[in-house]
C-alpha cells in the first residue's frame, strides 16, 4: 500500500470512530415489514418515528433499523398499497419488531383507511430514480398483452426505446449496452426475447423495479448511464398459491408457498410461447417442421435460518429456439444468485451473494448431419459482493462493501464439416477479466431541512490471458500482436467513482435536489445496430481501450399537491462521456478477431429537461411525462470528425399513461406515446456500378424518420368475488396502436427492377393495430 | 479488417423470416443534394483481355436517369516503366480500355491517373490517382456441388477445396453455368477473408448456391459448373462488401448506420480500381 493509500486508510477510521462515538449509549429497533397475506418483504417502506419525524426505509430485503434514545415512540409503517400501521414501543434494550402490513382495498361504496399518500418523491436524497409498483406494470397496455417491466420503463422520463418493439432502452442519451440490469443481483446481459419484441422478465415472478437514470448509489457500478435493480418474489411463506395466464402469445404459471413450514418459501415461475403447438398442423411442410418459441422459468428458494440469518437462491433459466430440420439458432440466459443476509448486530445489516450470470447463443445446422456447422458464443460472469449497511441513527446511515467480477468471453467457436468428415475448427481468442469494486456511502440528514448521500466507489479492472492482444497503427491497421499465457495479468484500468446527491426541503411539499455522479465501464456490447440482436457480443476495456467515462450532474425541483395525490417534478441534467466507443463505417463486428480496430473513440454529450406530472386517487392513476433532450457525440473517423446525433438523440420524448377503475369488476387503461423521429442517414447522391445503384452520403444521422406516435388500450373485467371459492379470474383485452399509425421502422433506398435507372424510397412499419385477449387466474 | 462469414447470409435470413413479419410502403422524400463527384470502377486481371476503366459522375439521388458518362479523359495506366493511355469507345461513352490485351502479373503495382476531367464544372482540370497491387494467384484445388432440399429453398451447393497461403488473403467467387456468368450482379458476387482458414486447406468451403427457383441457375445432368476462384486486395473486398451492405438496405436488427461505399480513389473520387489474379475449375453436373 502507497503512503497516500496509508493516509486514506486512517482518513476513513477517524471518520468511523467518530461515527461509532455518535451511537453509544442509544437503543435499536430493527426488524422486517412484510406483506400480511404472503409474506413477502416489502422494499422501501417508510418506518417513521412520530414524535420527530425522521425515520427510515426498508432495504432490499424488507429490514429497517433505528439507533435512539431510550424512551417512548411511536412507529409508523406505511407502504403505497397497504395500511398504514402505528406501533407504540417503550425502548430500553434493542428490540426486535417485525410487522405484517395489510393491503388496501379500493372499495367505492364504503370509506375505507387506506395509506397515506405519501411524499416520499420529496424527501428521498437521490435523483433521477423510480421506483415502478408491479400493479402499475401490469395494468399497462403491452403489444400482444404480454405485461413487460422493460416496456414500462421505456414509458418513464428521461427513457428512451431504442427501436420499435426492442427491449433495448437507452437512458439520459445513454448507449443500450449502458444499462446494467440486475436480477436478484446478477447482471442480465441480453434481456430479449423474440428478437427484443418481449423480455426476458416475467412480471407474475417480480416484486419490485427500481430504476436510477444516472444517480447510481455507489454500491453498484460498471456501466454509465442506469442502474435497473429488479427483485423477485421470495414466495407466499403462509399457503400454496398459485398465479397464470393464458394470453396471446404466451402462457405463465407461477406456483409459490412454505416449504414444510413458514421459515422457507419457494416461488416457481414459468412461461412459454405455445404458437409453435399448432404448427404440426400445417399443411405445407415447410411451416410444419419448424420449432419457434421462447421460454423462461424464474425460480427462488428462501430459508430463513434464526433471527440473524437467512439464505436465498435464485435463479433465471430462459431460451429462444428457431429452429428446423435445415438449420437452428438458440440463445438464451442463466442467471443465479446465493445470498446470506446476516445481522451483526442490531444495526449492521450484511448481505454476501455468489453470483453467475451466463448469456448464450447458439446457431448452425444439426448434429449429426454431414456437411455441418456450428456457431458458438457465451459470457460468463462469476462474482461475489459482500455488502454492509451500518443503521448509526436515523439520520446517519453507512453502507460499504466489495465486489469482484471474473468475465469470461467467448465470443465466437465454430465447427465445420465437410461432406467427407473432414472437420475444421476456429475460434475467436478469448477475453478473461477481472473487475473489482470497493465502495463507501452514507445517507446524513443534517437538519430538518438538509439531506445528503455521499459515496465514492474505488474500481479496478485486469484483463488476464490467455489472450492475443493486436496493436494497432494510427490507420487502425494490425501491426503487432502479443500473446498472454493463461492466468497472466497484462493490464490494469483503475479509477475513483465519487458520488454525491442533496435534497434541500423547502417545505413538506416540494424540495431541491442536486447530484453528480462519476461512473466507469470495463465491459461494453460490441453492436452498431439500433434495436439489437441475440448475436450481439460483449467485449472488455483492454491494452487499445480505455475505460468509458461519465460524469453527470442534475439538478431538480420536486413540489406535491392536493394531500400528495399529485406529485411533479423539473428535473435538468447534464452528461460528459469520455472514451466514448462507436462503430466505423460498415463495422464488422461478427466473428472478427480484430474487432478492436472497429472500434473509434471519442466523447458523448447529452443534456436534457424532464418533465413529470403524476396523479393518484382511489379510481385513477397515471403520469405524463415529457422530456427534452439532446444526444452528441463527436467521435475522430466518423462523419468527418464532426458532431453528429447520438442514434438513441430524440429531443421531444411524450408519455401520457392512466388507467382508470370504472368499477370493483372493470377497469380501463390507455398509453399514448409521441417522440421526435430517430435520427437517420439518408442519401444525398447516387451513382452506378456494374447495373447497381449506389447511395453517396454526406452525413451520419443527418435527417430523421418521422416522428412517432401511438395509442394502447386495455380493459380488465374481474370475475365476480366468491369469498368461498379461491379461483379468481379476469380477461384484459387490449389493443396496441389503436389508431394503426404506421410508425416507420426504417427507410430503405431501392432500385427499381424494371426500370433500373430510378430509384425510390420504401418505408418499413411493423405494427398496424394489434388486439390482443388474455386471461389471468389466481387461486 | 473485416471478414465475411460462411452463412452469415443464411443465418440473417434465417433470422429475417422467422421474426415477425413487417410491411412495405413506398413514400416521397425530400433529399438534399451534393456536389458531382468522378466515379471509378476499373479493374487488372491476369486474364488476357483490354483491360477496362469507366468513369461516369454522380447524381442527386431521385435524378432516375442513368448515370452521366465522363467523355474525353485523359486515362493513363501505369505499371513499372510502362504506361498506357486508355482509349474510350466510341460506341460507349465513359468506357476506357487498354490498346492492348496483356495478362495482369501477380504482385506488379499498378498505378491508375486521370487527368483532364473537369467534374465540379469550374473551368478547371482535376486529376485522381490509384494504385493496386495484384496479389498472387490461388491454389485452387477442385470444388464439389452438393445437393440440398430445405423447406425454404432447394438447389445445389458449391463447395471450394483449395489451399490458402499464410499470407493474409481475400477472396472473390464468381461461378459460371456452361458459359453464362451467374454472379454478375455486385450483389451476387461473394467475398471472403481467410482469417479462418489463413495457412490452411479448405475442406470444403461453401461459396455459392445455385438455386432451383432461378430457371438460370437450375442445374441439368451434363451443365459444366465452374468456380473462378478471384485473389482480390483488401480495398476491392471492402469496397465489395460495402456495396453489398448498401444494396441490402438498412435493417435496424442486423446492421448499422448506412454510410458511403469503401473508395481508393484520389481526390474525393468514388469507386474502386483494382487488380486481383484467378485461378478457375470446373464440374459437369452428373445424372
Amino acid at each position: 500500500m502507497t503512503v497516500r493509500g496509508n493516509h486514506q486508510a486512517w482518513f476513513f477510521s477517524i471518520i468511523l470512530f467518530f461515527l461509532a462515538a455518535a451511537g453509544h449509549g442509544k437503543v435499536s429497533v430493527s426488524g422486517y415489514v412484510r406483506d400480511a397475506a404472503t409474506g413477502e418483504a416489502l422494499i422501501g417502506a417508510n418506518v417513521v418515528i412520530l414524535e420527530s419525524g425522521t425515520g427510515t426505509i426498508t432495504n432490499t430485503y424488507g429490514f429497517y433499523s433505528l439507533t435512539l434514545d431510550p424512551g417512548f415512540y411511536s412507529l409508523v409503517f406505511s407502504y403505497v398499497g397497504y395500511l398504514t400501521e402505528t406501533r407504540p414501543v417503550n425502548l430500553g434494550t434493542d428490540l426486535a419488531l417485525h410487522v405484517a402490513l395489510e393491503e388496501s382495498y379500493l372499495e367505492l361504496q364504503e370509506v375505507t383507511v387506506t395509506a397515506e399518500s405519501s411524499n416520499s418523491n420529496i424527501t428521498r436524497v437521490e435523483t433521477g430514480s423510480t421506483q415502478l409498483p408491479i400493479q402499475s406494470i401490469k395494468k399497462i397496455p403491452a403489444l400482444l398483452g404480454e405485461v413487460d417491466v422493460i416496456k414500462a420503463i421505456q414509458l418513464l422520463p428521461g427513457v428512451q426505446v431504442t427501436s420499435e418493439g426492442s427491449s433495448g432502452f437507452s437512458v439520459r442519451g445513454g448507449a443500450r449496452d449502458q444499462n446494467l440490469i440486475l436480477l436478484d443481483e446478477a447482471p442480465v446481459y441480453n434481456a430479449s426475447h423474440l428478437l427484443g419484441f418481449f423480455s426476458v422478465f416475467n412480471n407474475d415472478a417480480i416484486k419490485d423495479v427500481k430504476l436510477y437514470k444516472g444517480d447510481i448509489p455507489a454500491s453498484s457500478g460498471g456501466r454509465l448511464a442506469s442502474l435497473l435493480d429488479i427483485r423477485m418474489k421470495d414466495g407466499n411463506n403462509h399457503k400454496l398459491s398459485a398465479t397464470g395466464g393464458i394470453g396471446t402469445i404466451s402462457s405463465r404459471l407461477t406456483l409459490e408457498g412454505p416449504v414444510f413450514s413458514e421459515k422457507a418459501s419457494f416461488l416457481l415461475s414459468g412461461r412459454r410461447t405455445y404458437a409453435d403447438i399448432f404448427l404440426p398442423l400445417a399443411k405445407d411442410t415447410a411451416v410444419r417442421d419448424n420449432s419457434l418459441y421462447f421460454f423462461d422459468l424464474n425460480a427462488k428458494l428462501n430459508y430463513t435460518i434464526n433471527d440473524r440469518n437467512r439464505l436465498f437462491l435464485s435463479g433465471y433459466f430462459g431460451k429462444d429456439v428457431f429452429a428446423n430440420d435445415f438449420a437452428g439458432m438458440y440463445f438464451g440466459n442463466r442467471t443465479f444468485s446465493l445470498r446470506w443476509n446476516h445481522l451483526f448486530s442490531k444495526k449492521l445489516f450484511s448481505n454476501f451473494t455468489l453470483i453467475n450470470s451466463h448469456y448464450f447463443y447458439d446457431l448452425g445446422t444439426p448434429q449429426g448431419e454431414i456437411p455441418y456447422f456450428n456457431w458458438i458464443s457465451f459470457l460468463d460472469d462469476y462474482g461475489f459482493r459482500g455488502d454492509f449497511t451500518w443503521y448509526l441513527r436515523p439520520e446517519h446511515t453507512i453502507r460499504y462493501g466489495v465486489s469482484s467480477f471474473f468475465h469470461v468471453i467467448k465470443p465466437g467457436s465454430i465447427v465445420a464439416k465437410d461432406q467427407d468428415g473432414n472437420e475444421t475448427k476456429s475460434a475467436l481468442s478469448g477475453n478473461y477479466s477481472l473487475e473489482n469494486g470497493v465502495y463507501f456511502s452514507g445517507e446524513s440528514k443534517l437538519g430538518n431541512r438538509l439531506a445528503v448521500r455521499y459515496g465514492l466507489r474505488y474500481s479496478f479492472f485486469h484483463n488476464i490471458g490467455d489472450a492475443q492482444v493486436f496493436t494497432y497503427n494510427d490507420d487502425y491497421e494490425v501491426i503487432d500482436s502479443t500473446y498472454y499465457a493463461r492466468g497472466e495479468f497484462y493490464h490494469f484500468h483503475h479509477g475513483l467513482e465519487p458520488r454525491l446527491s442533496a435534497n434541500i426541503l423547502i417545505n413538506e411539499k416540494s424540495s431541491v435536489k442536486a447530484s453528480y455522479s462519476r461512473t466507469r465501464q470495463y465491459m461494453q456490447m460490441a453492436s452498431n445496430s439500433s434495436a439489437g440482436t441475440p448475436l450481439d457480443v460483449w467485449f472488455s476495456a483492454s491494452p487499445n481501450i480505455r475505460p468509458q467515462l461519465s460524469d453527470q450532474v442534475t439538478l431538480g425541483y420536486f413540489r406535491n399537491y392536493l394531500d400528495n395525490r399529485i406529485e411533479t417534478s423539473l428535473e435538468v441534467y447534464y452528461k460528459k462521456m469520455n472514451h466514448a466507443i462507436d462503430f466505423r463505417d460498415h463495422a464488422q463486428l461478427l466473428l472478427n478477431p480484430r474487432l478492436e480496430g472497429e472500434l473509434r473513440i471519442g466523447d458523448a454529450t447529452s443534456y436534457g429537461a424532464e418533465f413529470f406530472v403524476k396523479y393518484e386517487t382511489r379510481r385513477f392513476a397515471g403520469w405524463v411525462s415529457y422530456t427534452y433532450s439532446r444526444a452528441i457525440r463527436d467521435i475522430s473517423g466518423i462523419n468527418d470528425g464532426k458532431p453528429y446525433p447520438a442514434p438513441y438523440d430524440k429531443p421531444h420524448d411524450v408519455a401520457v399513461v392512466f388507467s382508470y377503475d370504472i368499477s370493483d369488476r372493470f377497469a380501463f387503461a390507455s398509453n399514448w406515446i409521441y417522440s421526435t423521429g430517430i435520427p437517420f442517414t439518408m442519401p444525398t447522391g447516387r451513382y452506378e456500378i456494374l447495373g447497381n445503384i449506389l447511395p453517396l452520403y454526406t452525413g451520419r444521422n443527418e435527417y430523421r424518420l418521422p416522428d412517432y406516435h401511438r395509442l394502447d388500450l386495455s380493459l380488465t373485467i374481474k370475475g365476480r368475488k366468491k369469498p368461498e371459492k379461491r379461483w379468481s379470474g379476469e380477461w384484459n383485452f387490449s389493443v396496441y396502436n389503436a389508431y394503426a399509425r404506421k410508425n416507420v421502422w426504417t427507410i430503405s433506398f431501392v432500385q427499381d427492377e424494371l426500370h433500373p435507372d430510378q430509384t425510390y424510397a420504401e418505408m418499413t412499419y411493423l405494427f398496424s393495430i394489434i388486439p390482443a385477449i388474455t386471461y389471468n387466474f389466481r387461486f | 479488417m473485416r471478414r465475411t462469414i460462411p452463412y452469415r447470409y443464411g443465418v440473417i435470413l434465417l433470422m429475417a423470416a422467422l421474426a415477425l413479419p413487417a410491411c412495405q410502403e413506398v413514400i416521397d422524400i425530400e433529399l438534399d443534394t451534393t456536389y458531382r463527384r468522378l466515379v471509378v470502377f476499373g479493374t487488372v486481371t491476369t486474364d488476357s483481355l483490354h483491360h477496362q476503366v469507366r468513369l461516369s459522375t454522380t447524381s442527386d439521388y431521385f435524378s432516375n436517369q442513368p448515370a452521366p458518362a465522363v467523355s474525353d479523359a485523359l486515362v493513363e495506366l501505369k505499371m513499372g516503366e510502362t504506361v498506357l493511355r486508355l482509349e474510350e469507345l466510341d460506341s460507349v461513352p465513359g468506357l476506357y480500355q487498354t490498346p492492348v490485351a496483356f495478362r495482369g502479373k501477380p504482385l506488379t503495382r499498378y498505378h491508375l491517373h486521370i487527368s483532364q476531367v473537369d467534374v465540379d464544372n469550374d473551368g478547371i482540370f482535376e486529376s485522381y490517382e490509384a494504385e493496386t497491387t495484384m496479389p498472387v494467384t490461388p491454389m485452387l484445388d477442385s470444388i464439389r456441388l452438393v445437393y440440398f432440399q430445405t423447406p425454404f429453398f432447394s438447389g445445389y451447393q458449391v463447395f471450394m477445396f483449395a489451399m490458402d497461403s499464410p499470407e493474409r488473403e481475400w477472396y472473390g467467387f464468381k461461378i459460371w453455368k456452361n458459359s453464362d456468368l451467374l454472379t454478375d450482379e455486385l450483389s451476387d458476387y461473394r467475398v471472403q477473408s481467410d482469417d479462418f482458414v489463413n495457412g490452411k486447406y479448405i475442406y470444403g468451403l461453401p461459396v455459392g448456391f445455385l438455386t432451383d427457383s432461378d430457371p438460370r441457375q437450375t442445374l441439368l445432368p451434363g451443365d459444366t459448373v465452374t468456380l473462378e476462384l478471384n485473389s482480390i486486395g483488401e480495398d476491392f473486398f471492402d469496397f465489395i462488401s460495402d456495396a453489398q451492405l448498401e444494396i441490402m438496405g438498412n435493417n435496424p436488427l442486423f446492421s448499422g448506420p448506412s454510410a458511403n461505399v469503401h473508395s481508393n480513389i484520389g481526390n474525393n473520387g468514388i469507386g474502386i480500381f483494382t487488380a486481383y489474379s484467378l485461378r478457375s475449375v470446373s464440374v459437369i453436373v452428373r445424372p
